[in-house]
């Protein structure tokens, strides 16, 4: 990195003296936040279709999204090609504990994902999940802190039901197998995390999601849980009555069209990173389009909050092929700076994730960034400082997979702080639930990122982990209790929502990032679609892969 | 900065310096030829496996995090998952060879620790399940994201991460049941109270209070 050579001495001259002293949180995050958080912009609308219009801003690009037209046919039959009691949405780790929920109960259930099984943001967590464990703490005090985290705007119910939670969640996931990182008097490694008052954060090193997530996938596999891979949810049916009744899925493989009549349908679609609002990168994987809150509004469904996103104030800013990936919060608590270009530790790093992402920005807006070849700019991270508070190879032992991604472009960070800049992290909004994960829709459940209310305007670090546990196996019992007959399959909640005013020229969900270019050809029939496509036949044909180890 | 070369299952493509496969087929319009999940290195979608013009060794890649590279072949290589195996509490060698046979089988070739793409010592690891030595499995796993590569390479059928995940949660499942502390209802209930007040202003005061303290 000799671009940096210089910023990078003044941050190694200013560590020793850094060491000693932390910075002060900031006097004023209020106004931090009104100038500089992207929240703030005015990059905002109110949309003219469905149950919001007119009330509640959305960021510009989702806007465009919940004003769009569907992808299916007018003409799209709503004959039966599947039929189950639950249809999940999403492989995540909301829709895979849901589906766990469900063993036992005797009801046949789908789970749909538009990817493969686990491929999710929660397979890329890396910090933590929040469970009120220590001796000095309490579901209370856990709901305190979010509380203060998310100024004040969550929900009271919700949040509560959460930090409750917490506990037996961890109980489940170790019942499950799960291993989380233990002291050596064998109690739970607890750290703290932006917000919180006492360490509450379990961790599987910076693997959290990623140890969750495989536990979950191998539970579901083993269970009677019936799951339908790469095929992606196009749109919900109703009953004529307003009630869901079904979806609409998408078959990537077959490149066809089937309709699965649900008794109950819980979403569990996860969240709109890749919409990469405002130009930002994401550390979200590259199924996270929004798909659900657009299936929901258009059903009924009011949305909320989502004004709201969280930039993770630690996004990789280089080398260019990891911009945007997550560098854990975890590093920070543990004893990371965030320094600027001079040098100086401009912020206490433990301010909640809001502040600090607006900080970082306001910083390299004032010019005391570093600019990468690439053109971006970003502040410092010195992760150094870990192995030298915490003794030589801490770093190594609790974020192997901080150095694992960064080896290759020849960066170590236990020598070499690292640039990083604010990513679109997660979506702090979504669709309103009650306290059972009911929509306002009949028939409807949603958990997870989709939903909106609990975190408030401000998400705190290991609460999403815990959000997909608590309220993906809520979503179970209260469907377990509430299900109701089979309905009939109409599109008329579709066909009403047409008649408003759309913006016809686009169509939603996108179901992958735009700059993916991938689109899905529905509408098309599967064997127009195979000769229409004939460059994916090409490619992806059944070859034999060579013999990689052939010398 | 002048463009990469590279071929995809024979097909060529020009991509930008520092890329990663990925990138480079996101911009031509060829994402649908390689599966992709989290884009991050961490859910196993998006295995390749690559040979080198300059006849450098190749091997097996996520196209995620593999940066382009002049001449480079690039060959899409999906592994489907395996039948999952049901953990089981106090789990020993014994049992492990009974649920997973080919454990033994294993004729320390080494190709499964060159195919891993996380750097996790799978060879040595198989070794020690033999032996079973699970602490140390556990411990070699923790970074495993099942993409699947060192079973699929594997001639003699052993299943090293299938193994690997059999043995954590094997593990885990025989953790000790946590203890929860006995708690006073009452107070619980009139802390919750407080903390759930209607007053919008109060609450988020109150929680500002709460959380210094640790109680009202």
């Amino acid at each position: 990195m000799e671009w940096a050579k210089e910023s990078l001495e003044k941050v190694e001259g200013s560590r020793a003296a850094r060491m000693k002293q932390q910075a002060p949180m900031p006097s004023d995050p209020d106004l931090i936040l009104k100038n500089f958080h992207p929240d703030y912009s005015g990059k905002e609308r109110t949309v003219n279709a469905g149950p919001n219009a007119g009330d509640q801003k959305f960021p510009l690009e989702l806007a465009d999204l919940l004003e769009a037209d569907s992808p299916l046919p007018a003409t799209h039959s709503t004959v039966t090609d599947i039929e189950t009691d639950v249809l999940i949405i999403g492989g995540g780790g909301a829709g895979a504990a849901a589906a766990l929920a469900f063993e036992g109960s005797g009801l046949n259930v789908h789970l749909a994902t538009k990817l493969r099984l686990g491929d999710s943001n929660t397979v890329m967590a890396e910090g933590g999940i929040q469970a009120a464990l220590a001796e000095t703490d309490s579901p209370r005090r856990h709901f305190a802190d979010t509380m203060v985290g998310g100024h004040g705007e969550n929900e009271p119910d919700l949040l509560r039901i959460l930090c409750e939670g917490g506990p037996k969640s961890i109980e489940w996931l170790s019942q499950l197998g799960c291993l989380f990182d233990r002291n050596p008097d064998g109690t739970f490694r607890l750290r703290g995390g932006g917000g919180t008052s006492v360490p509450r954060v379990l961790a599987c090193r910076d693997y959290t999601g990623l140890e969750i997530m495989r536990v979950l996938k191998d539970a579901v596999r083993l269970s009677s849980t019936n799951v339908l891979e790469d095929h992606a949810a196009v749109e919900l049916f109703d009953d004529g009555n307003s009630t869901v009744s079904g979806a609409v899925l998408y078959d990537r493989k077959k490149a066809s069209l089937v309709n699965v009549s649900a008794r109950a349908v819980i979403l569990a679609t996860g969240g709109s990173g890749q919409l990469r609002l405002q130009g930002f990168p994401t550390s979200n994987h590259v199924g996270a389009t929004g798909d659900g809150l657009v299936l929901a509004y258009r059903q009924g469904c009011r949305l909320a909050f989502l004004d709201s996103y969280q930039y993770h104030p630690s996004g990789a800013c280089y080398p260019e092929a990891l911009a945007g990936q997550l560098v854990t919060e975890a590093i920070r608590s543990a004893g990371a700076q965030v320094v600027n270009s001079e040098g100086v530790h401009f912020i206490n790093e433990m301010a909640y994730r809001d502040v600090l992402a607006a900080a970082i920005i306001k910083e390299t807006q004032e010019g005391r960034g570093i600019t990468t070849p690439n053109g971006k700019v970003g502040v410092w991270l010195d992760t150094p400082m870990i192995d030298l508070k915490n003794g030589e190879g801490a770093l190594a032992k609790q974020f192997p997979g901080l150095i694992h991604r960064f080896e290759r472009y020849k960066i170590d960070p236990v020598k070499t702080p690292v640039l990083i800049y604010p990513t679109l992290h997660y979506q702090n909004g979504g669709i309103s639930i009650d306290s059972q994960c009911k929509t306002e829709v009949k028939g409807l459940w949603a958990c997870g990122e989709v939903t909106g209310g609990l975190h408030g305007k401000n998400r705190l670090m290991g609460n999403s982990l815990l959000d997909i546990l608590v309220f993906g196996r809520r979503a179970a019992e209260s469907v377990k209790e509430k299900i109701s007959e089979r309905k009939l399959l109409t599109l008329n909640n579709l066909n009403e929502f047409r008649k408003s005013q759309l913006q016809k020229q686009i169509t939603s969900p996108t179901f992958f990032p735009k700059a993916s270019k991938m689109k899905l050809e529905i509408g098309k029939s599967a064997v127009e679609a195979e000769t229409t496509d004939s460059s994916s036949s090409e490619t992806s044909g059944g070859f034999e892969p060579p013999d990689p180890f052939a010398r | 900065m002048k463009n990469i070369e590279i071929k995809i299952a024979g097909k060529p493509i020009s991509a930008q310096p520092g890329e990663t496969i990925v990138h480079a087929l996101w911009a031509v319009g060829m994402a649908e030829s390689v599966q992709t999940g989290c884009a991050g290195g961490v859910c196993g979608a998006c295995t390749v496996t690559v040979r080198y013009a300059d006849g450098k060794p190749g091997g097996t890649e996520l196209a995620c995090m593999k940066p382009v590279e002049e001449g480079m072949e690039v060959f899409p290589c999906p592994v489907e998952p395996d039948k999952a195996v049901e953990p089981v509490i106090n789990p020993d060698a014994l049992t492990l060879q009974s649920v997973f046979p080919t454990v033994n089988r294993c004729t320390k070739c080494g190709s499964c620790t060159t195919a891993c793409p996380m750097s996790i010592p799978v060879m040595d690891s198989v070794m020690r399940m033999q032996q079973g030595d699970f602490d140390a499995v556990a411990e070699d796993f923790t970074t495993c994201i099942h993409c699947g590569l060192c079973r699929f390479v594997c001639e003699d059928k052993v299943k090293p991460h299938n193994m690997g995940l059999w043995v954590r949660r094997s593990l885990g499942k025989s953790q000790p049941e946590l203890q929860m502390a006995d708690e006073d209802l009452n107070l619980i209930e009139k802390e919750w109270q407080h903390l759930m007040t209607d007053d919008k202003q109060e609450r988020i005061q109150r929680a500002k209070t709460f959380r210094e303290k640790g109680s009202q």
